[in-house]
């Protein structure tokens, strides 16, 4: 157990190092298309460049080439520079977490304190991006199932002992082993005590997600971890996730956001949507655990996904 | 932020009465920073010295053992910090004294190591020519003349183990680091930078230190200011 959990994080660190070089560019990816179709244009896929995301990436620039585009992949490192390039049309996509992307245009539109336009329904914030985005010429399509946001995990003794859902652990007081701003932020600590009636008595202060939060957990030091929801390691560990039951995370559902030049293309709405009702949250954990923890790579693992549930 | 502004802010932290206080005050968290460092430092000071002393006096093994006390050097101590603590050593002040202990050994061995190694040949020939034994080599000049290089040694690892103690905050360790990490967190630059003057400060400090003592017990800086006061 111990020794496989070492290997698993050597195995994160070297994919780390790999994802690094990986950043340098991905430019070999103008002449794969398909050969059938006729050319419908070039597209420019964003891509935030971290596993989730770059799979995301490669599953659109799949999906794409197969519908007759021209795709090819850039790493833009954070929001702040690909989202004027959607408005510009320098990037044409980017796979994105709906309620971040939302609450990013909001602040940009309303300023610092805006009132939240993201919920935790998958739906109304789409609806709320596409509001927002409607100005500046950017359009979201439909929201893949796969969802990604805060987690928090037990171990599965103490799961059972208190309830798989958080409402279960209403006026239990709990270690929760988490980020040195959880204490701050509206969906860590004060969530968890307002929405579930949790008592936090002390915040370990291990990161999102990291190694030392699942030992603090798995050891016994906190009940409760912060991670993602996409964390593929929990199942080895003997963790689960404690069911977010009152909705108290915003809807970071993956979600294709579309530029300037193509907002209206209803092809290459289709071609991105098809992959929507496919991928769950599970989904992607395992896809994730496919480049982070056995070092493939993103774009095998991408196909491998497409092919398997028949769209490719 | 212009840079004035921020370096306001860092002072208007430093000099906050709040953050002086409690347990997660500067006070408490230079105590943990100073007691995890230690501990490190002393337990480096017993384990490599009397390796570092013998393998010097009787001249063999140096290289081997130097080599191998540098791998500890090649590992990044954060790797080998996590490890541990997701590991046997569990989360905590264990784990990070033991990643410490590596890192310290490197810099004491091999300098005492070379220290013991570059006493003039001549002078241990004469001790033995007066009959003196090895182990009354090894203490009366062998020792007293390596000395400023083994403070050399002991001087360099306290000055990284401080600066790399801020890395126990990563695992409950505690220390200055938790400044940094909580800076960074909350996005507060002021805390962020505050913490980092504070253990930069400190390793200053201790660095200080060793340069007085390593004054005062140099063997020929000792015989000038005898000659000295002789004049």
């Amino acid at each position: 157990m111990r020794s496989q959990r070492v290997l698993s994080l050597i195995g994160i660190l070297a994919s780390a190092a790999m994802l690094a070089t990986a950043c340098g560019g991905d430019d070999n990816q103008l002449d794969s298309t398909d050969s059938g179709n006729q050319d419908k244009g070039a597209v420019v896929i964003g891509s935030a460049g971290f596993t989730e995301i770059q799979l995301m990436a490669e599953m659109y620039k799949l999906l794409l080439d197969k519908a007759g585009y021209t795709s090819s992949i850039k790493v833009v490192q954070n929001r702040e520079v690909y989202e004027p390039a959607l408005e510009k049309g320098d990037i044409d996509v980017v796979p994105d977490y709906a309620a971040t992307m939302v609450e990013f245009l909001n602040i940009k539109a309303n300023g610092e304190g805006a009132a939240l336009k993201a919920s935790n329904d998958k739906d109304e914030t789409v609806a709320a991006l596409n509001e927002l985005g409607e100005p500046l010429g950017i359009k979201a399509l439909d929201a893949a199932e796969a969802v990604d946001q805060n987690a928090f995990v037990a171990t599965t003794e103490v799961a059972a002992d208190k309830g798989s859902k958080l409402s279960d652990w209403d006026g239990e007081s709990v270690v929760l082993a988490a980020t040195e701003e959880c204490p701050d932020r509206p969906f860590c600590q004060p969530g968890l005590e307002k929405t579930y009636g949790l008592t936090v008595t002390e915040v370990l202060p291990l990161g999102f997600g990291t190694a030392q939060v699942k030992e603090a957990v798995t050891s016994g030091k906190a009940q409760l971890g912060l991670t993602g929801t996409t964390d593929a390691t929990l199942e080895d560990l003997g963790l689960v996730v404690v069911e977010d039951d009152k909705g108290l995370q915003l809807a970071d559902n993956l979600v294709p956001v579309v530029g300037k030049d193509f907002a209206d293309d209803t092809e290459l709405a289709e071609a991105l949507n098809a992959l929507a009702g496919e991928l769950t949250t599970e989904d992607l954990a395992g896809l994730n655990k496919k480049v982070d923890g056995e070092r493939m790579k993103e774009a095998d693992v991408a196909k491998e996904f497409l092919e398997s549930k028949g769209l490719l | 932020m212009t840079t004035m502004s921020a370096f306001g802010d860092v002072i208007a932290w430093l000099t906050d009465p709040d953050n002086w206080k409690g347990p997660a005050g500067i006070p408490v968290r230079t105590w943990e920073h100073l007691v995890l460092s230690g501990v490190s430092l002393a337990v480096v000071c017993a384990l490599a010295l009397p390796l570092a002393l013998w393998l010097g006096h009787i001249g063999k093994g140096g290289a081997l053992a130097v080599n191998v006390t540098n791998i500890g050097r090649a590992v990044p101590v954060f790797a080998v910090l996590v490890l541990l603590a997701i590991g046997p050593l569990g989360l905590g002040v264990r784990a990070t004294i033991a990643a410490l202990i590596l890192f310290g050994i490197p810099p004491v061995l091999t300098n005492a190591y070379v220290g013991m190694r570059e006493v003039d040949r001549d002078t241990v020939e004469a001790a033995r020519g007066m009959g003196m034994t090895g182990w009354q080599m090894l203490r009366r000049v062998e020792f007293p003349l390596a000395l400023p290089l083994i403070l050399t040694g002991i001087r360099l690892a306290a000055v990284q183990i401080i600066a790399t103690a801020t890395l126990g905050a990563f695992v409950l360790g505690g220390g200055l680091g938790r400044f940094i990490n909580s800076g960074f967190g909350r996005q507060d630059q002021a805390e962020l930078v505050g913490g980092a003057v504070l253990v930069a400060a400190l390793a200053l400090l201790v660095e200080g230190c060793f340069e007085l003592l390593q004054r005062r017990l140099d063997p020929r800086q000792r015989v000038a200011r005898l000659s000295e006061r002789r004049v």
